[in-house]
């Protein structure tokens, strides 16, 4: 009674389509740049491996790349504590918890240059709330002149902006853990920080692993709020990956370059991503 | 299966009795709102040393809810708890020294059996050595000594709920072991092993157990006296035995029993129980309307008593070579059930003679004390 047909092919047909002209063909339009020196339409060289060379050893590639890294890390270490510790401050139920939670998501449906802009605003050390506070108390403050003022506005930014995201995950997961764990470490006479480490957090792993994920590559793809609140200066102190690749595919129009650049920018994200994750569920199996 | 160390070979042993507690409930009442309706309302309870006791009821009886006040995770609206006369209705759950075993294995993830089995001791300030021999003892009583090192996650849901056992016996100073409806995720076969796994521990350590259940199998089997609580009221407490032969309520009656109490309309009248207008003995109870309560095995459908209809027969097996079954019939409307051989026993019109001496009246929902005796 087994007969087979091939026809289910067609039913796959639309999907296959669809994703190979809006993904694969375009990445392997890029991957095309990134070996060829295009002059014009018809006159073009293929350069083999020599952009991914090039970009490789343009200092201020390696810069922004640093830059990039150090950026990830800082905002990591500062959202995933600070999310786990806000969504521990909020109650499981009753009307104070609504109320948390819709306050925790407005800056996650404010659009990313309206951001830029708010913080552009609030941070001036002439008109700004904040910068002007800051000014007031005798600290000299200016992000557009100084380096470590522009890091510490975008940081601040980012917290503001995507520290909600991981609090309302953490906030998921705790409210996920059945009340018999808070009943038990209460009568095993556990402490706080031991209901914290031995309740909470091991229920919290998987929407933590979902937050880092997602934090990590987001905050390795910024481009919009930089772009509006510093322009990534001063000077390039604050140029990340994505203004330097899009200065060179879009300023300078050098499209071999940034072609190799996409490629490797993409292929960082990647592996970045693809090394948290299967340490994180590594770690798991190891424990089982 | 599970075996254990002959008690009073090692020193430490003994450690195991140095807290048994009585315990005395008393005018218990619990409402998680104010205004809103009591959950426990006015429980006393007395429980001896070293008891196994076992709270039954349907689900909102208030059955979690006074587990949860003798752990002393919630404070009662009113009425008192003591342990060894010491009141403890204010103290906190660390101070009373109250494990609970829950419904569905509760354990730490990232620790090992052992991790879990030691974390109370651990909390308590013993220092290491001393933590490892006695998780190594308690290992030893319900024979998972080979898991200590393995992570909860790994283990069946059997095994963990054993480690759980494990976690609320290790405290040397546990007055109190509350478990509440401990087999509940186990699956159905391992049930049977981890009842006795629980019985036999509280036997030879002799530590007062409450069981919670909506089980009366599970209660019947682990109980030396069994409390019927009902809608935040306690019916009866009795030995298993009384609960089943004198029901002090109709509620009582029902729930235990499988089927449960057969309950009619009747009355009395001049000192006589009457149904349907037939008298079945005499009682030293007040004339006037009441409800009559027998089990199965206490009647009989045969060619004299009162008429009935009967409707479906069950066989339950053979007793000293005779076919018994559950016998389904109908009375003015009434369902009742039956327990007897079924030799010549054939569907359609009967009579149902019921033993006299046995029959218990109820008024009020309350069995009138001075029935037919």
């Amino acid at each position: 009674m087994q007969r087979t047909s091939n026809k289910a092919w067609l039913a796959v047909a639309p999907v296959v389509l669809v994703v190979a002209f809006t993904a694969v063909a375009p990445l392997m339009t890029v991957v095309n740049y990134s070996v060829q020196d295009i002059f014009d339409v018809q006159t073009r060289l293929f350069v083999g491996l020599d952009w991914y060379r090039e970009t490789l050893r343009d200092p201020r590639f390696l810069e922004a790349l640093a830059r990039q890294l150090g950026f990830s890390a800082l905002v990591l270490a500062l959202e995933i504590p600070l999310g786990i510790w806000i969504a521990r401050c909020i109650p499981l139920q009753g009307r104070m918890t609504v109320a948390f939670l819709i306050i925790l998501a407005v800056p996650l449906l404010i659009p990313w240059n309206v951001v830029g802009v708010i913080w552009q605003i609030f941070a001036r050390p002439d008109i700004g709330l904040l910068g002007a506070a800051v000014k007031a108390l005798g600290v000299s403050y200016n992000y557009t002149s100084s380096a470590v003022d522009a890091w510490i506005t975008l940081a601040l930014m980012d917290v503001w902006h995507w520290t909600s995201l991981v609090a309302l995950l953490c906030f998921a997961g705790l409210a996920a853990i059945p009340p018999a764990y808070y009943q038990a470490a209460e009568l095993d006479g556990a402490s706080r920080w031991q209901v914290f480490r031995h309740v909470q957090l091991p229920h919290l792993k998987s929407v933590l692993t979902i937050a880092v994920l997602l934090r990590l590559m987001d905050s390795l793809m910024i481009y919009t709020e930089p772009f509006v609140l510093t322009g990534g200066g001063p000077g390039a102190s604050t140029t990340f990956l994505s203004q330097y690749l899009t200065s060179m595919a879009v300023g300078q129009f050098d499209l071999g370059p940034a072609a190799a650049f996409s490629v490797l920018y993409f292929l960082l994200i990647l592996l970045l991503c693809w090394l948290f994750y299967t340490s994180v569920m590594k770690r798991g199996d190891e424990a089982a | 299966m599970i075996r254990f160390t002959p008690l009073g070979e090692s020193d430490s042993v003994n450690q195991w009795i140095v807290a048994l507690a009585a315990i005395t409930v008393s005018g218990l009442h619990h409402r998680y709102e104010p205004g809103a309706a009591p959950v426990l309302d006015g429980v006393d309870l007395e429980l001896g040393d070293g008891e196994a006791h076992a709270v039954l009821g349907g689900s909102g009886a208030g059955k979690t809810t006074l587990l949860h006040l003798l752990a002393g995770l919630l404070r009662p609206s009113a009425g008192t708890i003591e342990f060894d006369g010491r009141a403890v209705t204010e103290a906190s759950a660390a101070e009373r020294h109250v494990a609970q075993v829950f419904q569905f294995p509760v354990l730490y993830p990232a620790l090992d059996v052992a991790g879990n089995l030691g974390f109370p001791l651990v909390n308590r300030g013993w220092d290491a050595a001393a933590v490892r021999r006695r998780v190594g003892e308690v290992a030893e009583l319900l024979s998972i000594a080979p898991l200590l090192s393995r992570k909860p996650k790994t283990l069946s849901l059997f095994e963990k709920q054993l480690t759980a056992i494990g976690r609320a016996l290790v405290r040397p100073d546990v007055a109190l072991v509350l478990l509440d409806e401990p087999l509940t995720a186990v699956e159905p076969a391992a049930k049977w092993r981890l009842r006795q796994a629980l019985k036999a521990v509280q036997s030879e350590l002799g530590l007062t157990m409450i069981y919670v259940t909506h089980d009366q199998t599970e209660a019947l089997t682990f109980a030396e006296r069994i409390t019927l609580l009902h809608q935040g009221k306690v019916l009866q407490t009795g030995p298993p035995e009384a609960l089943y032969e004198r029901p002090a309520h109709e509620a009582v009656a029902r729930f235990i029993g499988s089927p449960g109490m057969n309950l009619l309309d009747g009355e009395v009248a001049a000192g006589r129980i009457r149904l349907n207008a037939q008298a079945l003995g005499t009682t030293s109870a007040a004339d006037g309307r009441c409800i009559l309560g027998f089990r199965p095995e206490w009647a009989a459908i045969g060619e004299q008593g009162v008429p009935v209809t009967v409707r479906s027969t069950r066989p339950l097996g053979s007793l000293g070579g005779v076919a018994t079954g559950l016998v389904t019939a109908k009375l003015d409307g009434r369902v009742i059930h039956v327990q007897q051989a079924l030799d010549g026993l054939s569907g359609g019109q009967a009579r149902l003679r019921i033993d006299p001496a046995r029959i218990l009246l109820y008024r009020d929902g309350w069995l009138v004390d001075d029935a037919a005796h």
